[in-house]
């Protein structure tokens, strides 16, 4: 067992096996409250979703998750460590933020070795991606005559390229074709099987459904339901009820 | 840091940004050049300091702009796109991003410097021997012009990549540094010269030996100039780390 290893043990183990843990995160814009008070925890071997109307503050939630953004107060960590104290990063989380965080002009392989160069990952690690996400034919051309669904896979396998034990994806179905939405979803489910964590923003409440075990709700910045799915059944509830019931609508 | 510098590297070969701006250096050096060798009374072409001013200093002025305009683009670039998020996933210790791609773009604007005035120095002997005017440059006049300008174009890229992290917006950017060293630093130069030989385009001509009665000793200038590519660096540092990326 190596350092990372033993670490990381120690470490779920004192987080009572919390991947993720978000204490009471608040973040303002001057009068704007993007997010209040969010608290939630993710355990491995789960496939978590991120619901909310447009500007709830699922984008800025999963932002200062992954240490791009300050919270105003509160904290979120992995592993119990803020994002940027994480030593090895891409081993332990896999990021898509938005599908199209790409240089037109550079090559889907160039992409991604630039980012296996900077993590200090070997360049097989690139020929792996590629193929696991099918991109292998397409990886020499520019990213500018990739389709969105093409986009899409590229980010995913940059996530994947440090093999990391949590995934956080921002809306990672939008753009791809039944064939694709299928796969992402077997994909999500084999990944929590061998015991990674999952938590997807998503607007498509019927894809959720069949993907997930658990929902986050937020609304106006406000987390109104974190609940495993069956729960939800229990009271018979569809997701879509739930989600609407809890939401205000009046999305921007 | 080694693994950072060489991903920041191929960010530099992988995209025709850098091949472009090299292509455009080379193409308006030898233009400049013999343009001004064609037009400048033959008065002002006898003199060594004639010829490294008005002629072949053309190399060290543009080299430099130019390696600005790469350093800035090095990270202006990454924002407009969005390569910033996943860099910095990648690499969260921001500080270490900014060094990295400040390392990048001194070694990039060091060979935009050797380019652009070894370009002019071949241009101005072919213009001067079409004149039928004698070169009175010799080998130390060239060397501190192509060392010269190879050092001023490396510490101008980090300029760029300092005033770049701190302004993030590209055309922004752009437009600040042609205006500062199109426009804002010719002014300075000339009616404040007292000021104007300290502004950082000045400091990167007295490197190359440009001007000597108007601008500092090249050792001077090159202590100045390297003051503000630090600042520039550190002040983009800051603004990187402080910000939040959205």
């Amino acid at each position: 067992m190596n350092d990372h290893e033993s670490f990381e043990v120690g470490a779920l183990t004192a987080l009572g096996g919390s991947m993720v843990t978000v204490n009471n995160v608040t973040k303002r814009f001057g009068e704007l409250v993007a997010t209040d008070d969010v608290t939630f925890s993710l355990q491995p071997g789960t496939v978590t979703g991120f619901l909310g109307p447009n500007g709830a503050g699922k984008t800025t939630t999963l932002r200062m998750l992954l240490g791009l953004a300050k919270p105003t107060s509160g904290e979120a960590l992995i592993l119990g460590r803020r994002y940027a104290e994480l030593d090895e990063p891409v081993r332990r989380v896999g990021a898509v933020l938005e599908s199209n965080d790409f240089h037109p002009g550079r090559s889907g392989r160039n992409h991604l070795r630039v980012l296996a160069l900077a993590a200090g990952l070997p360049m097989s690690r690139v020929d792996a991606v590629l193929e696991l996400v099918a991109l292998g034919s397409a990886a020499a051309s520019a990213v500018k005559t990739y389709s969105l669904g093409m986009r899409q896979r590229l980010g995913l396998a940059a996530a994947l390229l440090g093999e990391p034990q949590l995934l956080v994806l921002d809306e990672p179905a939008n753009g791809l074709d039944p064939a694709g939405v299928r796969w992402l979803r077997d994909f999500l489910r084999a990944f929590a099987r061998a015991g990674g964590t999952v938590l997807v923003s998503s607007h498509v409440l019927a894809e959720v459904a069949q993907t997930v075990d658990r929902v986050l709700i937020i609304d106006r910045g406000r987390l109104v339901a974190d609940s495993v799915l069956d729960e939800l059944a229990g009271r018979g509830q569809t997701l879509e009820d739930a989600y609407l019931e809890l939401t205000t609508g009046a999305s921007s | 840091m080694r693994a950072q510098l060489s991903s920041e590297l191929l960010k530099l070969r992988s995209t025709r940004t850098a091949a472009g701006l090299l292509g455009a250096l080379l193409g308006l050096v030898v233009t400049a050049v013999v343009l001004h060798g064609y037009g400048v009374p033959s008065a002002n072409l006898e003199t060594p300091s004639g010829q490294l001013t008005f002629l072949v200093g053309w190399g060290e002025v543009l080299g430099s702009l130019f390696a600005g305009l790469l350093g800035a683009m090095s990270i202006t670039e990454e924002i407009r796109h969005g390569t910033i998020r996943p860099t910095l996933l990648v690499t969260p210790r921001r500080g270490r991003v900014v060094a990295s791609k400040g390392l990048a773009a001194l070694l990039a604007g060091l060979v935009f410097g050797l380019v652009a005035t070894s370009a002019a120095v071949v241009a101005g002997r072919i213009t001067l021997a079409a004149r039928g005017l004698d070169v009175t440059l010799d080998g130390g006049d060239y060397g501190l012009l192509i060392v010269g300008g190879a050092g001023a174009a490396a510490m101008w890229a980090v300029i760029g990549l300092g005033v770049g992290a701190t302004i993030r917006s590209q055309v922004p950017t752009i437009v600040g540094i042609l205006a500062w060293v199109l426009f804002v630093e010719g002014m300075l130069v000339d009616n404040l010269p007292g000021l104007g030989r300290f502004a950082p385009g000045a400091l990167g001509q007295s490197l190359s030996g440009l001007r000597p009665d108007t601008l500092l000793a090249p050792s001077i200038g090159a202590a100045l100039l390297a003051l503000y590519a630090l600042a520039a660096l550190a002040a983009g540092s800051v603004m990187t780390i402080r910000r939040d990326v959205v």
